[in-house]
């Protein structure tokens, strides 16, 4: 490699580098007003150390706002309402995948055709239709009237992610097995499930991502304060502080971000692999 | 019949269950809801033909929330094409820590909505936000950025692309991979500069994930000034459910034929 190349690259890495950190700068001011006590948050010019820290905010807005639903509270709801519907959602998906990719019947290419096209249709287009379903069904306020149409949300774009992966598996495994006499449904659940793992856990990331930050849905499915999912809660916590203090909301949205973050610093190839899949293997 | 020509559908009726009751019917029923003084709390409702469609060719709130959804989808569609295709340009000729860079710009996608809009309400607080300290001091007049009509728009899609520019980076950089190599060596050979084959390789190959990117196979919420007012129409102050589903199938239908233009004018283009 040339000189002029290396010192190029070197150029254009610190050029990035100092774009990256900007592009975060966002964030840190976030997580910086959170740690900082009340009387320190509006100071001019601002202070990017937070120094004194406090953790108060944290405490206030997980155990004691009596203000608004505490969100302490909505945390626990927000996992279980992601962790239904990602169960939900990888199970029907891989099941509905797999005969799409591998068996012929009447319909296939009918159903395919239907599931992909909904895509095109926005989720603000059945949002009343689905409220009146909702309260008939007697869901409004529950855990299944959150987890079930989050999950059917999902649902057709975890069946296209699955199905272009099945596609790609090769069929000898199967073939070997069908002829050792498992049937169907063996096969699906000892060889192409193990195989797809990887797959299935980008799906299940994406799952979890939307039923986590979704606003719109629990916003009209649940009036009870101590169902609210953390978008909501959130929110409201916004409208209970007003421009008042920033530390307890900050501390909220930080809690809200959290778990997206482990799961994103744990699993960072594993999205980019689901991402790249879902868009460009169509 | 022969023995498991039941198998397929057993594999699907789970899914396909979840579909039809919490996809499909509703969509449906929405269809019929426009058409009805449907409200909330009301058990019984009247076929009114298409009165709730007439409704909406007077109501200006309706027409505004359209234009800017129109406006936004619009002006947001340059910068958050561009934004990511240039970082995913630098980023794939050879530098160190991409996966720090990838990860940093990826960040933000993983954050909701209301996070996002707390972030930035914060951030362009136009009386102790720190952007606008730091505005001042550049000699920059600063307003109230999201209450003033003329640049509430500008910091909204200012905000929707530090959200989403993460997500498209990673789809053009997986586009980029799947460009062969032996095309920019033969370009090189035939004396083709970079900015040369950028134009003439590169963004033609790209076509795919423009399409991919266009036609809201993202998070693209460009709908949120309509469904702001369709939301209340239904839920806040009216508990009209007919002419809300009115609304949402007249927005249903904007932005079809809108994908499909879109998906007309990438086609047209060059073919490989």
């Amino acid at each position: 490699m040339s000189r002029a190349v290396r010192v190029w690259r070197v150029l254009l890495t610190g050029l990035l580098v100092i774009m990256a950190i900007a592009w975060l700068l966002p964030a840190v001011w976030v997580l910086v007003t959170s740690l900082k006590p009340t009387e320190n948050i509006v100071r001019v010019p601002p202070e990017w150390i937070p120094w004194p820290a406090t953790i108060g905010h944290y405490g206030e807005v997980l155990f004691s706002s009596s203000r608004t639903a505490r969100i302490g509270r909505a945390f626990f709801n927000s996992i279980v309402v992601s962790l239904g519907s990602v169960a939900v959602v990888v199970l029907t998906s891989a099941m509905a995948a797999y005969p799409l990719a591998r068996m012929r019947f009447r319909g296939r290419d009918l159903v395919f055709g239907l599931l992909v096209g909904s895509l095109m249709v926005p989720n603000a287009v059945i949002l009343v239709p689905q409220y009146v379903l909702v309260q008939r069904l007697g869901w409004l306020s529950t855990y299944q009237g959150l987890i079930v149409p989050e999950a059917a949300m999902t649902f057709a774009f975890g069946v296209f992610l699955l199905r272009q992966f099945f596609l790609t598996i090769p069929s000898e495994l199967e073939d070997a097995a069908r002829i050792d006499g498992a049937d169907p449904w063996q096969i699906f659940t000892r060889i192409v499930l193990p195989l797809s793992q990887p797959v299935l856990g980008a799906l299940a990331i994406f799952a979890f991502r939307s039923a986590w930050n979704d606003f719109l849905w629990p916003l009209i499915a649940v009036n009870k304060p101590d169902m609210f999912p953390l978008p909501v809660a959130l929110a409201l916590l916004r409208g209970a502080y007003a421009a008042e203090s920033y530390g307890p909301i900050m501390a909220g949205a930080v809690l809200s971000a959290l778990p997206l973050l482990i799961v994103f610093l744990v699993a960072n190839r594993r999205i980019v692999e689901g991402v790249r899949v879902s868009a460009l293997k169509g | 019949m022969r023995r498991g020509a039941f198998t397929p559908y057993l594999f699907l009726a789970p899914g396909l269950a979840l579909f039809a009751v919490f996809r499909v019917y509703p969509l449906l029923e929405g269809l019929w809801l426009s058409f009805t003084n449907a409200r909330l709390g009301r058990a019984q409702q009247a076929f009114v033909g298409a009165a709730n469609y007439a409704r909406l060719l007077d109501d200006t709130r309706f027409h505004v929330s359209l234009w800017n959804t129109a406006y936004y989808t619009v002006a947001s569609t340059v910068p958050i094409l561009a934004v990511p295709l240039l970082l995913a340009v630098l980023l794939n000729r050879g530098v160190a820590m991409r996966t720090f860079l990838r990860g940093a710009f990826f960040f933000p996608f993983t954050l909701s909505v209301v996070t996002v809009g707390l972030t930035w309400l914060w951030l362009l607080d136009p009386v102790i936000g720190p952007s606008t300290y730091y505005l001042r001091a550049a000699g920059v007049p600063v307003r109230s950025w999201l209450a003033d009509p003329a640049t509430a728009m500008w910091a909204i899609i200012l905000t929707t692309v530090w959200w989403v520019t993460g997500y498209y980076l990673v789809i053009y950089l997986a586009g980029l991979q799947d460009i062969p190599r032996e095309l920019y060596e033969a370009a090189a050979i035939d004396g083709a500069g970079g900015w040369r084959s950028f134009w003439s390789i590169t963004m033609p190959l790209l076509r795919p994930v423009f399409l991919f990117v266009l036609t809201g196979g993202g998070p693209g919420d460009a709908t949120r000034t309509v469904v702001q007012h369709l939301y209340e129409t239904a839920f806040q102050n009216f508990f009209h459910f007919g002419s809300a589903s009115a609304m949402a199938w007249v927005l249903f239908v904007v932005i079809l034929v809108f994908s499909l233009l879109q998906f007309r004018l990438l086609r047209g283009h060059t073919q490989y």
